[in-house]
């Protein structure tokens, strides 16, 4: 038991980069789940990743929003490519979603193969590293994130396919390197998953309290067992969805 | 949460007061580290190391302990040289605790008291994993650990001056044995001189350096890349025409590629403990060097 860590100062950031995490990858989980690309997260994270590591073959990451600009740019091509194939072979999008994510992530290990520090950048990336986070990172996102959800929110009855996957491409890069591969999967498919049966507006609030009480329950557990935070997080995450899922109470509103 | 940390802190204050107050509170980065402490701060420090013999120093994964215990440190004692460049600036900035940042007496880097091995001319990123301050993996050297357990002595007196008297008697304690004991490996470790040893990373060079051991290459084609077939094989040419007499790797790196190379050259492959802890009898510093001469003795054979 590590009673001492369990201070408001370190969990506390770390927690408020969850929500807003949470706060874009709720509504826009519904929607993967909706149009059934569930790994587009993962290949879409990916690309950025991939963005980053060629800022880094360039060594450009001394400019860092140069290296911001290139994973967008990377992830948002990627978005515009995959928003395309939607169009054109919609038969086999997911297939070719997991395409684009395995070529991605192996992309990433060519192009670091004579980088000491590539693989622990790649890795940072699966499991991120949610306790690093800093008041700057945190006001940034918090920032875009807001524009973001207007866009989402806003522009609800202009252009459709499009519009996700810009929205989402943005989101998924900034969030990706705060929290990680892993984390982003889990926030953005574990809440929609367990709300998938209540109207937009219930799913989205029962999916916000369903994913903060995961972050919250997850880095005490990390502080408490002394366990890494983004993985511990991940297991709470789904044992609070699961637990919503099966409680009785559950049916009897749904009635 | 709030309201439970007073709680706690009620609790476990007046204990805390009482008991832990009067030590000073040293975190570690690596366990040879943690071990120093130990022996040079005796019954006035209370010691923590952030990494184990099993875990590779380069990188960790982040846990809220680590804030909590950067938080409540006075002294933080790393390698330095570069080698927790990954993690320990992080660390230091969330933990928000002025005493242990850089330049500050809470904050020992042990490699920036010794002459470092291998300071790149330029740094040039092709090269690998080069550290601009050269080959950060000093504690290896039994002579250099003297010259770091002295500005260490001398931090600790700065810091708990009210036992600087005890923390000089240590060290002299200390100095007198190890002293001792450096001799005693010298010694033993004389037929090891002028032999080659191949190793997975240019972690072993000061170690080599104090015994005249010659290095045979390493397994790593650049230091920190993982080892390619092309190199493999080029090293397997090399060490066939010229034998060394082990492949050694430390606890927490791939066996495989040493394996591999054993198998194609009859040359035994064997763990070296690296730090403390890294095997049942390394359990302190001295039983760290004893262990790992004996080990390369018995390779010889």
């Amino acid at each position: 038991m590590n009673i001492e860590s369990l201070d408001l100062s370190i969990l506390g950031p770390a927690f408020i980069t969850g929500c807003i995490v949470l706060l874009t990858h709720v509504p826009l989980g519904r929607e993967v789940l909706k149009r059934n690309i569930i790994f587009i997260d993962l290949a879409l994270a990916q690309i950025a990743a991939l963005g980053i590591v060629v800022a880094h073959v360039l060594q450009l990451e001394a400019h860092g929003w140069l290296t911001q600009v290139i994973a967008i740019t990377s992830a948002l091509s990627g978005a515009v490519i995959l928003n395309w194939t939607e169009k054109h072979w919609p038969n086999v999008q997911e297939a070719l979603i997991g395409v684009s994510f395995i070529l991605a992530a192996t992309g990433g290990l060519l192009l670091l193969a004579h980088n000491p520090h590539g693989g622990e950048r790649m890795r940072e990336l699966l499991a991120g590293q949610i306790l690093w986070t800093s008041w700057n990172q945190i006001l940034i996102t918090a920032i875009t994130s807001a524009l973001l959800l207007a866009a989402w929110y806003g522009l609800r009855h202009g252009t459709g396919h499009l519009r996700f996957y810009l929205v989402f491409a943005i989101a998924v890069t900034m969030s990706v390197q705060l929290v990680g591969v892993y984390l982003v999967f889990a926030s953005l498919i574990i809440p929609a998953l367990a709300t998938r049966k209540y109207s937009e507006t219930k799913s989205t609030l029962i999916g916000y309290t369903i994913g903060a009480m995961g972050y919250i329950m997850g880095l005490v557990a990390s502080a408490v067992f002394d366990l890494p935070t983004g993985p511990m997080i991940t297991w709470l995450l789904a044992m609070t969805a699961l637990i919503f899922y099966f409680t009785p109470s559950r049916r009897i509103n749904t009635h | 949460m709030n309201i439970f940390n007073k709680l706690i802190f009620i609790i476990f204050g007046v204990c805390l007061c009482a008991t832990t107050q009067a030590k000073i509170n040293v975190f570690t980065c690596e366990p040879e580290w943690a071990d120093l402490v130990r022996m040079l701060g005796g019954d006035h420090v209370k010691v923590y190391s952030a990494t184990t013999a099993y875990q590779d120093p380069h990188r960790i994964e982040a846990r809220p302990s680590l804030i909590a215990k950067v938080r409540r440190a006075d002294l933080v004692v790393c390698t330095g040289a570069e080698l927790e460049i990954g993690w320990l600036p992080m660390l230091q900035r969330q933990a928000g605790n002025s005493r242990i940042q850089r330049g500050q007496p809470g904050y020992f880097e042990a490699a920036s008291f010794v002459e470092r091995m291998e300071i790149p001319e330029k740094i040039d990123r092709s090269q690998g994993d080069i550290h601009a301050f050269g080959n950060p993996h000093v504690h290896l050297d039994p002579r250099r650990i003297i010259k770091i357990a002295e500005q260490l002595s001398f931090r600790l007196q700065q810091l708990g001056a009210e036992h600087s008297d005890y923390f000089k008697q240590q060290y002299t304690v200390f100095k007198t044995k190890w002293l001792d004991n450096i001799k005693q490996w010298e010694q033993s470790a004389m037929p090891l001189k002028g032999k080659k040893i191949v190793t997975h990373h240019r972690d072993f060079i000061y170690l080599f350096d104090w015994l005249g051991i010659q290095s045979a290459g390493e397994l790593e084609p650049k230091p920190g890349l993982p080892p390619s077939p092309g190199h493999l094989s080029r090293l397997k040419q090399s060490i066939k025409q010229d034998p060394a007499i082990a492949i050694i790797y430390t606890p927490y790196q791939d066996t495989r590629p040493a394996e591999w190379l054993s198998r194609e050259t009859g040359i035994p492959h064997i763990q070296i403990p690296y730090t403390v802890g890294g095997s049942d009898n390394a359990n302190d510093l001295k039983g760290m060097f004893t262990e790992t001469i004996y080990a390369l003795l018995k390779a010889m054979q």
